[in-house]
């Protein structure tokens, strides 16, 4: 039972970093490795606005704000220019952005791992022999908000369906007159916001944040959207709960046979294996 | 005296421009997209080390086998590629990196986290070879790994390469058997990984699980999109240039990963074919 | 006067010869905190040492160089810290991959080496010139078994393994030692360097009922496997080792976790030795954060090389290779004594326990059977 609310919270983690990436795949196909830095960005932001103001739900607007902002600057000034290119060069711009991303945090707020803690005045809350914390409560309250929030903004919006034009066809969703630039922009902004929301609600939750903490969740994250079927939403979300849930039942079956990164990309290259387009494939493309 | 300091840079440089040359069959000639090279690289490197450490066997059979280990597995990590294509092969291919590295560090006969040490130095013709020697020797195997670069360029499999990276289709319908020409690119470019593998192990004298990891996947491409994609002459000066800038960097001192970083973005941005490839700026240079 | 110290130093620097000895420590990448530890600690040694007169009437001069936790780098560093620098001696403040590759190059340049903190086995035997102040894992689990079986009375033990070099010796050195004293293991886990979720093992573990838990792991490991056990209601003590000693370990536990947990290491905070509590207070005043073990041994890494150089007599590479098998003495800040024949430090490892949130000695290990490193 344990492990099911910790499936879920760790779930809820991949999936809130997952969705900006799938989102951004899906309009612009490109390796977003910096989307990972961006995150990192998040949590240092949230970290230094808590300290300032003193309050955490202002210092997460704010922070969640500015670096979606940040996205939105990361495709302006370093994708756009090379979008006609061989799809390796956006990625190897993006290795190289997060490269630098890292290195200026470290400049920045230090290489040390800093303490975020935040009380939010609940008790843990169990329920027979299984803990819920406080910090857990609020990872899963946030994400399911978060997802409400993108499924609504898809959905129901003429931005959504701006967003979704595009990721389609970016050619005829201009010529049927879609405002791509700003939809481009639009799509950075919400995948960026997203993963700094995951940023600060993991540096909370694990109550430390340091220049390097993206360096798993670039790869990591990856994982996740590749078993979503690249690009899909739906999928990421359920494909985010599905390597939760495989990653710690196999520990508690098993124990650590392999770390949980080697755990989740066995699971990742068994699935292409088998369906060569992920689990959850778009049905059209 | 500091010469060695010198030689040991082109050691390294030599060993990672093999790495992307062998990258570069896989990628620019076949236009299969690999992020887990260092798997190869490291598939080499450990045969050499357990067979000369645990073994006691002499240099040329280590790096025979490792050669053939690291092309075979080669071939067989290839087969996904007939199945898994464009991004999904890409994150395949990070997925096999990271597995290898983690049997390498959880499984006692690799030496687990401790890595295999006590490599004795090459012997090469009954000699041992100091830090001058295996920098010149590992001289002529990049020189020996270009002359076959330009002669698969030349022969007829470079022609199924091309046709399987332009257009797959197109290339069955010519009489390209795609599969084939992806598990050759796959087998050779394993293969070269594996005799870069043993000329690391003898190096160092030892190997790491860490020093296969997904980073060093990252940076030999990088290295081979920096100096450009389907040319010989791109990946060898992107190893030069990405071994040589960390140490020209250090004057900088703190600000040396930042500015390492900026140099890949900005020409990525502004050279997005390579410096030596098509409109790079000095391909340009060199064909005035 | 503080302009005067300036020029003072500029002259000592330029004016007179100075004896230069070198470090690598990983500056940049995922190493880069305990890098900073280490360079600030042996800066903060070469500082105490040059306001003490300097070393043969001479300045000891720092060159420090980022490895970036990289092999490769540590390589090319020591031909060009030895060949093109001249330095005398070397410390090493980096992991132990690097150290041990930089290792066999210094030790075929015949230059002397001190590895401050690295804990791969072979890294001293990479050669007669190749030095650690830091404790060997299997001493230090030996020690972490003692504390638990026969200070502790456990015995039944779980046993949490992090995978590499480190965690893995510490926890074979711990099982053996803590079978031979009559306990049983009851429980054993691995995990990776990077995990951050514990509670699946944690869950395990709790089923077996142990009287302790000994796990492996570094501060950002440790913090979080306290912080789990107890929101999972597992009150038992959790014994750690070195890798614990650093203030974020309990700035990093939530609810006050860090409290009662009981740790081998080399950092005795409430020494009343003048020179530990220079070095703590003044690591403090300059750095803003309190010091770690980390930068512990590094300080002592350059106090032994001082030492060796004066027992030398001069500033040669040979000679300082010489003296430092015999370096001995009561003024470093770790609990060094002496070089083994095999070139191991031989130490007393003191316990601390986290009260109050912050460390405090429990009691200290001396009996040379558990200190002496075996070969």
């Amino acid at each position: 039972m344990q492990d099911i609310v910790n499936a879920l919270v760790l779930g809820s983690i991949y999936v809130l970093i997952s969705v900006g990436l799938t989102l951004v795949y899906g309009i612009l196909k490109i390796l977003h490795i910096a989307h990972a830095g961006i995150y990192t960005l998040g949590a240092f932001l949230g970290l230094t606005l808590y300290h300032l103001t003193g309050n955490f739900w202002i210092a997460l607007f704010i922070s969640v704000f500015l670096t979606g902002i940040a996205g939105i600057g990361v495709y302006r000034y370093f994708y756009k220019k090379v979008l006609e290119e061989s799809r390796i060069v956006p990625l190897v711009i993006s290795i190289g952005l997060f490269i630098v991303m890292q290195d200026l945090y470290r400049l920045i707020w230090g290489p040390y791992r800093q303490p975020f803690a935040v009380d939010f005045g609940m008790n843990n809350i169990r329920i027979g022999g299984v803990v819920i914390t406080q910090h857990q409560v609020m990872i899963l309250v946030i994400t399911a908000i978060s997802l409400v929030a993108v499924y609504m903004i898809m959905n129901h919006t003429k931005l959504g369906l701006a967003m979704r034009a595009c990721a389609e066809d970016m050619a005829i969703a201009g010529t049927l007159g879609v405002d791509v630039e700003k939809t481009i922009s639009v799509t950075f902004f919400i995948g960026s916001a997203l993963a700094a929301l995951a940023g600060i609600l993991v540096g909370v939750y694990e109550n430390n944040v340091y220049p390097t903490m993206g360096e798993v969740p670039s790869y990591k994250s990856f994982v996740v959207i590749v078993l979503g079927g690249f690009g899909s939403l739906y999928g990421a979300v359920l494909a985010g709960f599905i390597l939760a849930f495989a990653e710690t039942l196999l520990v508690a079956w098993k124990g650590f046979v392999l770390p949980r990164d080697a755990i989740a990309f066995l699971v990742m290259i068994t699935v292409l294996m088998i369906k060569p387009e992920g689990l959850f494939r778009r049905a059209t493309r | 005296m500091s010469l060695d300091y010198i030689l040991t840079l082109i050691t390294f440089s030599n060993i990672f421009a093999i790495l992307s040359l062998s990258l570069n069959i896989l990628i620019g000639y076949a236009g299969q997209v690999s992020l887990g090279h260092a798997a190869f690289f490291g598939i080499g490197a450990y045969t050499s080390a357990i067979l000369a450490a645990k073994f006691g066997v002499g240099y040329w059979w280590t790096l025979l086998a490792s050669v053939l280990i690291s092309g075979a597995v080669g071939l067989l990590l290839g087969l996904p590629s007939l199945r898994v294509k464009h991004d999904f092969l890409v994150l395949a291919t990070i997925g096999i990196n990271f597995v290898v590295v983690s049997i390498f560090k959880y499984i006692d006969f690799f030496g687990g986290p401790y890595g295999i040490v006590g490599i004795p130095m090459a012997k090469i013709f009954g000699k041992d070879l100091s830090t001058p020697g295996f920098s010149l020797y590992t001289t002529i195997w990049l020189v020996a790994v270009i002359l076959f670069d330009m002669y698969l360029n030349k022969v007829y499999v470079r022609y199924g390469f091309e046709a399987v990276k332009e257009n797959e289709k197109a290339a069955e319908s010519i009489g390209v058997s795609v599969p084939l020409f992806k598990i050759y690119a796959f087998t050779i470019s394993g293969a070269l990984a594996g005799l870069a593998g043993n000329l690391w192990t003898y190096q160092m004298g030892m190997v790491f699980p860490d020093d296969f990891s997904f980073g060093v996947s990252v940076s030999i491409l990088t290295m081979l999109v920096l100096g450009g994609m389907g040319t010989t002459s791109g990946p060898i000066l992107g190893a030069y240039t990405l071994t040589f800038l960390p140490e020209a960097l250090r004057f900088i001192q703190d600000y040396r990963m930042l500015l390492y970083g900026l140099i890949i973005v900005l020409v990525m941005m502004y050279q997005p074919s390579g410096l030596l490839g098509k409109g790079g700026i000095l391909r340009k240079l060199f064909k005035r | 006067m503080r302009k005067l110290g300036f020029l003072l130093l500029f002259v000592a620097v330029f004016g007179f010869s100075a004896i230069k000895v070198g470090l690598f420590v990983p500056l940049t990448g995922i190493g880069a905190d305990d890098g900073l530890s280490a360079l600030h600690g042996a800066q903060l040694a070469v500082e105490y040492i040059n306001s003490h007169g300097g070393v043969l009437g001479d300045k000891l001069q720092l060159l420090y160089y980022d490895d970036q936790t990289d092999p490769k780098q540590a390589v090319t560093l020591a031909y060009k810290m030895v060949q093109r620098d001249r330095v005398v001696a070397v410390v090493s403040g980096s992991y132990s991959g690097p150290t041990r590759a930089a290792a066999s190059i210094y030790q075929r340049l015949r230059t002397p080496m001190i590895a401050a903190y690295a804990v791969h086995p072979d890294i001293t035997k990479a050669g007669d010139y190749i030095f650690r102040v830091g404790t060997l894992a299997t001493v230090q689990g030996r020690a972490g078994a003692h504390l638990a079986v026969e200070k502790l009375g456990a015995k039944k033990i779980a046993l949490l393994i992090m995978d590499n070099d480190f965690g893995v010796s510490l926890a074979k050195a711990f099982k053996s030692e803590a079978e031979k004293l009559g306990a049983e293991i009851v429980y054993e886990a691995k995990f990776s360097v990077g995990e951050k979720d514990f509670r699946t093992i944690l869950n395990e573990l709790k089923k077996k009922n142990p009287d302790v838990i000994y796990a492996t792991g570094y501060y950002f490991n440790a913090s979080k496997i306290v912080t789990q056990a107890k929101e999972l209601g597992i009150y038992q003590t959790i014994i750690g080792q070195e890798g614990y000693d650093s203030p974020l370990f309990v700035q990093l536990s939530k609810n006050h976790a860090a409290n009662g947990t009981v740790i081998t290491t080399d950092l005795d905070r409430d020494s009343e030795k003048p020179v530990v509590r220079w070095f703590i207070k003044e690591y403090e005043k300059k750095y803003g954060r309190p010091a770690d073990m980390v930068a512990a041994s590094t300080f002592d890494a350059i106090m032994i090389l001082k030492k060796a150089i004066e027992k030398a007599g001069k500033a040669d590479r040979s000679a300082i290779k010489k003296a430092l098998i015999s370096v001995s003495g009561e003024d470093f800040v770790t609990g060094f004594k002496k070089f083994t024949s095999f070139r191991e430090a031989v130490r007393e490892v003191v316990c601390q326990v986290i009260l109050n949130d912050s460390f405090h000695r429990l009691c200290k290990i001396d009996d040379p059977n558990i200190t002496t490193p075996s070969k």
